[in-house]
């Protein structure tokens, strides 16, 4: 008697399946809405700060290149500056005017130096590398191993603290 | 959740942007630029290259740089189309076994699409490295004449490319997008692209949620190019009139006129002349030459007249096709950089009879627009976070009948402000909180949503309480106000419904309103600043005299008293310097008060 009683208990014992009614549905429902807009809220303040950090950045940069398109126009001052020199000839007359105009474009250059500004270095035999030259026309090389190297700088080509702002223009050895 | 790619894969220049919380942001490429040349190349190094650096040897490897591909993609052969590019395109085409174009660079033949898929693949690896995810998906717009054939080499080329495409839309309509024109309804819109080396124009009409295009015309052939072509022209003939020497025969002298003149006509949108000034721009056995010559916007506007007056040509061409008038038309979108020309402004605002959108910049509306509908497909504008903004301030009155803002105009709500106001007079015990929505400088002149009482202010001195008043807006546009007295707590609210309810011509009406008065308004605000200031002055004077007592003599007690009346007299009137000037007569006097404060009267000093 005492072991039907038992098994009697234990079946009785055993949990009933839980009847899904509408109330706990919605509260299912509910609690997933819930999860959702936190979760949405606490993406939309990270966003926030993130952004925050990143207009910080774009700040620092914005005060880093501010003079950057005033420098760009300027550099076409110092071209022509090159240009004359270049046209100076051999006489002593000659000699010292161009020196006049040397020391002018020297100012100039020191000037922008002091706000970042970087001349790009030119050798006759660089590799041209398109990342720093722009390719405007080519020459007869001398000999084979010249072919696609450069062979002239014909316009100086900067940086303004350290980003390449122009390139510079050169010509290139024929293949 | 990885977001979409809107990219602009245009005829001579890409660009490229994506939708961050709801706004269209254009992404810049690996050498900080927001725009990115369409050209490929194989370098004499045999290195491939993309973009800007294809350009920078574009001269000097001409056959293998591959530029203008969109003109050959999704097309056959013997198109007309490509028997006339052939012609002056450097690099090798030839027919391809399916009939299409195979275009060579270097040894190999290639599709125009997989040359297309080398530019897209720059931009998804710069965005990549730009916003540190990964990008699969993208929007690619086309231009809306493109057939099937070009619209699919197009998708192809964003496959090969590594993209999921997972629209190809068109350029005019998602310049509409960029504008927010899809959301008008029953709407005709029309865009007029003028770009470097294409015209489009197309006539779109907006319905309930669809953008239908109605008609499209160009010229694949017309651009700002030929601008700069008709303007070094005209200058080489000048300069030959002038130095007698032909500087066509000089390829360095033509690239920095090229230039120079790039850069003259940038400066004729905004100057009316500018000078072309190239010094030692030749030499010969003279010595060196210099060039220098005056352009006028005039001028350039008569060099050009020609091109501009096709385009509106074309253009009425293309609106007579949709069937309808050009004063039909309820809107106009500029596209391309050449559109920047006041000439050009002019002649579409003088065809349409109004102002066309050009707020946003023309060389990146088209890849916007392809970011918002990246933004729609990805559901980062869900219905439920559309947010709105508060179309016209809001605040209350203050001292003098002032409007004092608490929440500026076009604020995104929900939101909440809280600002921190007192007494105007002494014993005041309570504060009236009138609640007030507009532009104009004095609350007389905006709208009352409300007024309420906040009594039980313990006696104090003015602007000795501290009342916070709080403005709250939930995002149904319901704004609720509360004031508290920060002393006892006491607090008393109201709730505005509907603070919204005005139309977008009544806003703006009320906008211009308030910016014709602007200049009157600040007159006024200033004189009541002053007022306020000048009685605060008198409040605070005629009190220390008080306090001070016999501490001061009788000369200073009646200098000050004087200015104190100087004061009130310029107070009836209402000239705003005079009472400037009688206050700071009276703050001159007031201090030297000051020095009595510290002194002990004689008979107190006087030990017993």
């Amino acid at each position: 008697m005492a072991e039907d009683q038992k098994k009697e208990e234990s079946v009785e014992k055993e949990p009933k399946k839980e009847a899904t009614t509408p109330a706990i549905n919605e509260l299912e429902e509910l609690r997933k809405k819930a999860d959702e807009y936190l979760d949405g809220w606490k993406r939309t303040k990270a966003d926030f700060i993130n952004y925050k950090k990143d207009e910080l950045k774009r700040l620092e940069e914005i005060a880093k290149f501010a003079g950057e398109a005033l420098i760009i126009e300027l550099l076409t001052v110092l071209d022509s500056f090159d240009l004359a020199l270049a046209a100076f000839g051999e006489s002593d007359s000659d000699k010292n005017r161009e020196k006049g105009i040397y020391l002018i474009k020297s100012k100039l250059e020191n000037l922008l130096k002091k706000y970042g500004l970087g001349k790009i270095v030119i050798k006759v035999g660089d590799r041209f590398d398109p990342a720093v030259h722009e390719g405007i026309a080519t020459v007869e090389p001398a000999g084979a191993q010249e072919a696609g190297k450069v062979a002239e700088e014909v316009e100086a080509g900067y940086r303004l603290h350290g980003k390449l702002i122009r390139p510079a223009k050169v010509k290139i050895f024929k293949q | 959740m990885a977001k979409i790619l809107g990219i602009d894969l245009g005829t001579t220049n890409s660009a490229m942007a994506i939708v961050e919380a709801g706004q269209p942001r254009v992404l810049e490429n690996s050498e900080g630029n927001r725009t990115t040349p369409s050209v490929v190349a194989l370098s004499k190094a045999d290195e491939r290259l993309v973009g800007l650096l294809a350009k920078r040897q574009s001269i000097t490897n001409p056959k293998n740089t591959l530029y203008s591909i969109k003109r050959l993609v999704g097309r056959k052969f013997p198109d007309a189309e490509v028997q006339a590019d052939k012609k002056w395109l450097p690099y090798d085409i030839q027919a391809s076994a399916a009939g299409g174009v195979d275009v060579k660079m270097g040894d190999n033949w290639f599709k125009p699409e997989e040359i297309s898929a080398m530019v897209l693949a720059k931009l998804k690896a710069d965005a990549e490295a730009r916003l540190g995810e990964k990008i699969d998906e993208a929007i690619i717009t086309v231009p809306a004449y493109f057939d099937d054939s070009q619209r699919q080499a197009t998708k192809d080329a964003g496959e090969i490319a590594g993209f999921k495409v997972r629209r190809i839309i068109n350029e005019p309509t998602a310049a509409a997008l960029a504008y927010g024109l899809d959301k008008q309804k029953n709407e005709k819109i029309a865009v007029y692209d003028f770009g470097g080396g294409t015209f489009d124009v197309s006539v779109l009409e907006v319905g309930d949620n669809t953008v239908e295009v109605k008609a499209t015309g160009g010229d694949t052939h017309l651009g700002g190019d030929d601008f700069d072509k008709r303007i070094i022209e005209y200058l080489v003939a000048e300069y030959k009139k002038q130095e007698g020497i032909d500087i066509t025969k000089d390829p360095l002298a033509m690239q920095r006129l090229k230039e120079a003149v790039e850069r003259a006509k940038h400066e004729l949108s905004t100057s009316l002349e500018t000078e072309l000034n190239i010094p030692y721009i030749s030499a010969d056995a003279s010595g060196p030459k210099h060039f220098l010559i005056k352009l006028t916007r005039a001028k350039l506007e008569n060099l050009v007249r020609d091109f501009i007056d096709r385009s509106i040509e074309i253009t009425n061409q293309v609106i007579k096709e949709a069937h309808f008038k050009p004063g039909e038309i309820n809107e106009i979108v500029l596209v391309g950089g050449q559109t920047r020309m006041p000439a050009i402004q002019e002649a579409v605002k003088k065809t349409f009879g109004k102002d066309p959108h050009r707020d946003i910049n023309p060389d990146e509306v088209v890849a916007m627009g392809a970011a918002i509908q990246a933004g729609i497909l990805q559901g980062d504008v869900k219905d439920i976070l559309l947010l709105d903004v508060t179309p016209l301030s809001l605040g209350i009155e203050t001292l003098g009948g002032v409007f004092t803002r608490l929440i500026e105009k076009n604020t995104t709500v929900p939101t909440a402000k809280t600002q921190v106001f007192s007494t105007a007079a002494d014993n005041q015990t309570s504060v009236e909180i009138h609640v007030l929505q507009g532009e104009r400088a004095m609350a007389a002149d905006n709208k009352t949503l409300a007024r309420f009482i906040l009594d039980g202010i313990p006696p104090a001195p003015r602007g000795i309480p501290q009342v916070e008043v709080t403005f709250d807006i939930d995002a149904n546009g319901i704004l609720s106000v509360a004031a508290k007295d920060k002393t006892t707590n006491k607090s008393q609210s109201v709730k505005i419904e509907a603070s919204t309810n005005l139309s977008k011509e009544e806003i703006e009406k009320l906008k211009n309103e308030a910016a014709q008065h602007a200049a009157e308004d600040r007159l006024k605000r200033e004189l009541i600043e002053e007022r306020n200031q000048a009685e605060s002055l008198i409040y605070t004077s005629e009190k220390s005299l008080r306090e001070a007592g016999d501490k001061v003599p009788e000369d200073v007690r009646k200098s000050v008293n004087e200015k104190i009346e100087n004061l009130k007299k310029a107070l009836g009137g209402n000239d705003a310097e005079a009472i400037k000037s009688a206050a700071s007569e009276l703050s001159g006097e007031l201090s030297r008060i000051g020095q009595y404060f510290h002194q002990q009267p004689d008979s107190a000093s006087a030990s017993a």
